[in-house]
């Protein structure tokens, strides 16, 4: 069986669970999704409880359930949110277009200065600046994002006036949503960049001691030209290991930023879904940042054996 | 060790030279920043008085100088002066902004489908009726109405004077239409569909009447809850639950909602043309949700909102202190028609007793659990249960703390602790071990109960819960004690008086359904079957007698609701049930030189 058949027939069996997890895991909460729709001080009579049951289809067997949601995911069909009054493909659309906006932005300015920085830093390790990088992003990446982002907002919003405080825009202009969006961007990507900064320093201290970096030098190679033509290239195997974790962290959103940012995205949509049993919007949710995740890592298996060549190598 | 060896002279003085640059750009950078600071006092004449804040501040200051923003330039003490600037400007503009900020996120742009839609747009779509500010229900867009003798006709006469923000007038068959179609479309409003017989519109007295095939007494308390709806518009919708549309929606109060924008986090609701009665003064109405309730206190201190608005609860309380110093806002403060209660699991032993909870009710510290979880906004209950700003409220004993009282009350109902092991045993010689059921907001009131109970030689368990899991513990009666609350409509809903959390032949997700006995379930019939003010008023207090007797849930302390205002405004007007969500506040908040 050739290598790309075999991963073919890795990632379709990811897929089948994931395809099953997803059916399952919301069913398995606790809760009744027909109560959380009705409210809390609501009084219904059993017998419009039970319609409203037959009318969202969870009166019949899971099994049952379970074959309408796959001949509806055939004919891509996500379903209907119970609480938010829309087809999921069309409320998923919405919010992962800001989302991926906003987190998309973050993810990718998070990998270039922490890739950056930590190729510096793990190059030149002893000297100040370093030692200063490092300890300023162990301490960012140690920082829960909700108390990073809070006071930023303190900060640059309520004390300093330059950033609004919530939302994607007041007006519907390119102006006004660069305006909000910089804030959290900013703070995502400090976030973000604090992981790759540290991935990549450990990974160009190891690397700067093999043969072939020596060899450079030997050859006469200036410093930038050893780090940013060679080790670079085997040092950043770990950040695209990283980056396609961080897309299944894209599509999730960034809950508590979203939050504190009163942001409509999909980290506040997966929430709600959560606390309010919308099966359809959870499935919907789930398959999608599952999906991404697959094929995040399939193009990060494809970068590997582009960049190293001891993957392609056969065993 | 190689590079070790290398670190020569010249490293060494490399290295002095950068801490050199750096220590002069430090006192380039503090001569800077302090006399951005020291100048400010100018304007207070205290010049001469360095500035008693902090390098923080200082460096914010120093930031905002540096981005030509030196007019605005603030200390942190100052904050305030900007964010009353702000304000003044707010309230001065002839089109005046009033903008509220709100914890309850609009989830989906669903007039019908999203329930925090549904109460902030009262202000575009009023209810038929409506509560006064003592609780009383009186009509909204219905002038008077009437009640036949045998409860089951209620006839609603509208005001004349109302149109829809199109210019087409309100007509009884709006009203007819709108309940209708709620008992069609609505889940929750299922009971008009079962129960409504017919309906008559009559244009000639600008009327209409719905009779119900059985006495149904509380139909006024229910239309004060749903919004009207132009039937000319919905109509033509076929799946009105299913509908969204970001606005504008035809309305006929004073406003009409002109746009729902979730990605900006607001709703916009603007002046209604055609209304005809008393004229509001802020042009726009803005809500603002934020997902953060600790956002929303830094937005309005900062001035950027001038109100707070949550159903069925207040501003932080932990917050007010801070507003307060700002000197931009008054508060509004009123005892909730709402409470936080101890639930007993009354279908079993030892809660079945009512000597038990005659016990426990005196060895809860109802001072030191308001102290703590109000911070002073609240009171110690009665055992009457229901709130001091309830309709027909009947003083009833206060609940008192007295660990010594509870230890005899159990001893002579024969709980006594007979191995010695500072365990009471109950009436099956076992020792009593309770489990407290706590859902996380409530954890620290479960502490504290857990150590009262300890002090009267009861064992307990907490057992913390989500909101899902309690309710499916809650409903299959898998608990001895929880602590839960109740909302302004809880109260009213039922038979009123709180009465809907515990009758036994309800359900839903907040009420207890733990009481079957027939002497409350009688009591229950007889508020049901009555619209007559007297009578109601007798059975009220006959069911806040019973509540103090039997002890069926014991509450823990009455709150205040504390609405913060913009004090440039004046007219604010609140009532139990929507706080100052209602109608009345917005057409009579005006602007005042503060």
């Amino acid at each position: 069986m050739s290598g790309i058949t075999r991963k073919g027939i890795r990632y379709l069996s990811s897929l089948v669970l994931i395809i099953i997890i997803n059916f399952t895991l919301p069913r398995l909460m606790p809760g009744d999704p027909v109560k959380n729709l009705i409210g809390e001080d609501v009084y219904v009579s059993e017998n419009v409880m039970e319609e409203l049951r037959a009318e969202l289809g969870l009166d019949r067997p899971l099994y049952e359930q379970f074959a309408s949601f796959l001949s509806d995911l055939l004919h891509l069909d996500l379903g209907y949110s119970y609480h938010l009054h829309a087809p999921v493909a069309e409320i998923l659309l919405d919010r992962l277009g800001w989302t991926l906006l906003f987190v998309g932005i973050s993810v990718l300015i998070g990998a270039f200065l922490g890739s950056l920085f930590g190729a510096l830093a793990g190059w030149r390790p002893e000297k100040r600046m370093s030692r200063f990088t490092g300890l300023a992003f162990i301490v960012l990446s140690c920082t829960p994002p909700y108390f990073l982002a809070l006071l930023s907002l303190y900060l640059f919003s309520f004390r300093l006036g330059l950033f609004p405080s919530k939302g994607f825009y007041d007006v519907l202009e390119i102006g006004s949503i660069l305006h909000h969006l910089f804030l959290p961007v900013c703070v995502m990507s400090v976030f973000s960049a604090s992981r790759n900064y540290l991935v990549m320093r450990g990974s160009v201290i190891q690397e700067k001691e093999q043969l072939y970096a020596l060899y450079a030098r030997a050859k006469g190679l200036n410093d930038i030209g050893i780090l940013f033509r060679h080790i670079i290239k085997n040092a950043s195997l770990p950040i695209i290991t990283l980056l396609a974790l961080d897309f299944g962290f894209l599509f999730s959103g960034a809950l508590f930023i979203e939050i504190i940012f009163s942001l409509n995205g999909m980290g506040t949509l997966i929430y709600g879904a959560i606390m309010g049993k919308d099966y359809p919007l959870l499935q919907g949710a789930f398959l999608v940042i599952a999906l991404t995740a697959l094929l995040a890592n399939m193009l990060a298996d494809l970068f590997y054996s582009l960049i190293d060549p001891r993957v392609r190598r056969p065993t | 060790m190689k590079q070790r060896k290398n670190f020569t002279k010249s490293e060494l003085n490399r290295g002095l030279k950068q801490w050199l640059i750096f220590a002069v750009l430090t006192i380039i950078v503090y001569s800077n920043i302090y006399p951005a600071v020291a100048a400010e006092p100018e304007n207070s004449e205290e010049n001469l008085t360095p500035s008693n804040d902090g390098i923080f501040d200082r460096i914010i200051t120093y930031i905002k100088s540096l981005l030509g923003d030196e007019e605005k330039t603030q200390v942190s003490g100052a904050v305030s002066e900007a964010a009353a600037a702000g304000m003044q400007q707010s309230a001065d503009t002839g089109g005046a902004v009033l903008k509220i900020a709100t914890p309850s996120v609009i989830k989906s742009p669903s007039f019908l489908g999203d329930s925090n839609l549904g109460v902030f747009a009262h202000l575009s779509n009023p209810p038929l009726m409506k509560m006064d500010s003592e609780g009383h229900l009186v009509g909204q867009l219905a002038e008077s109405y009437e009640v036949s003798e045998n409860n089951t006709c209620w006839t609603f006469y509208l005001r004349d004077d109302l149109y829809w923000s199109d210019g087409e007038p309100v007509t009884p068959k709006d009203i007819e239409f709108s309940i209708r179609y709620y008992g069609k479309e609505a889940p929750s409003a299922r009971w008009i569909n079962d129960t409504l017989e017919s309906a008559a519109v009559s244009e000639a007295n600008n009327s209409v009447t719905f009779k119900f095939n059985k006495p149904y007494t509380r139909i006024d308390l229910e239309f004060a809850t749903y919004n009207i709806l132009p039937a000319h518009i919905w109509e033509t919708i076929e799946n009105p639950v299913e509908y969204t549309n970001n606005g504008p929606y035809v309305g006929c109060g004073p406003y009409y909602l002109k746009l729902i924008d979730l990605n900006a986090g607001k709703l916009v609701f603007e002046k209604n043309p055609y209304w005809k009665g008393k004229a509001p003064e802020p042009e726009t109405v803005e809500i603002h949700f934020y997902s953060s309730v600790d956002v929303a206190t830094l937005a309005l201190k900062n001035g950027e909102i001038d109100t707070y608005y949550k159903y069925a609860g207040s501003y932080p309380y932990s917050g007010i202190e801070q507003l307060e110093e700002t000197g931009n806002f008054d508060f509004i403060e009123k005892t909730d028609i709402g409470l936080v209660f101890l639930a007993l699991n009354l279908k079993k032993a030892p809660f079945s007793d009512t000597e038990f909870r005659e016990a426990l009710a005196y060895a809860i510290n109802y001072e030191e659990i308001v102290s703590l979880e109000t911070l002073g906004y609240g009171e110690v209950p009665n055992r009457g249960f229901v709130p001091s700003s309830m309709e027909n409220f009947k003083e009833t004993e206060r609940l008192e703390y007295s660990p010594e009282k509870a230890r005899e009350i159990l001893e002579k109902a024969g709980y006594s602790d007979s191995n010695g092991n500072g365990i009471l045993e109950g009436k099956d010689g076992k020792d009593i071990k309770l489990e407290i059921l706590i859902r996380p907001e409530y954890s620290r009131t479960g502490e504290l109960l857990e150590e009262y109970l300890e002090q009267v030689g009861l064992a307990s368990d907490l057992r913390t819960a989500d909101a899902d899991t309690w309710v499916t513990l809650k409903d299959n009666y898998e608990y001895d004690l929880t602590v839960t609350r109740s909302t302004p409509w809880g109260m009213l809903m039922h038979a009123s008086w709180g009465s809907g959390y515990f009758d036994s032949r309800r359900t839903g997700q907040g009420v207890m359904h733990n009481l079957d006995d027939p002497e409350f379930m009688q009591l229950c019939d007889n508020i049901l079957a009555t619209t007559d003010s007297q009578e109601l008023q007798s059975y009220a207090y006959e069911l806040q007698n019973y509540y103090a007797e039997n002890l069926p849930a014991i509450p823990l302390y009455w709150s205040s609701i504390v609405t913060p205002y913009n004090r440039h405004f004046e007219g604010w007007y609140t009532d139990p049930l929507y706080g100052i969500y209602n109608l009345d506040n917005f057409v009579n908040v005006r602007k005042i030189e503060a």
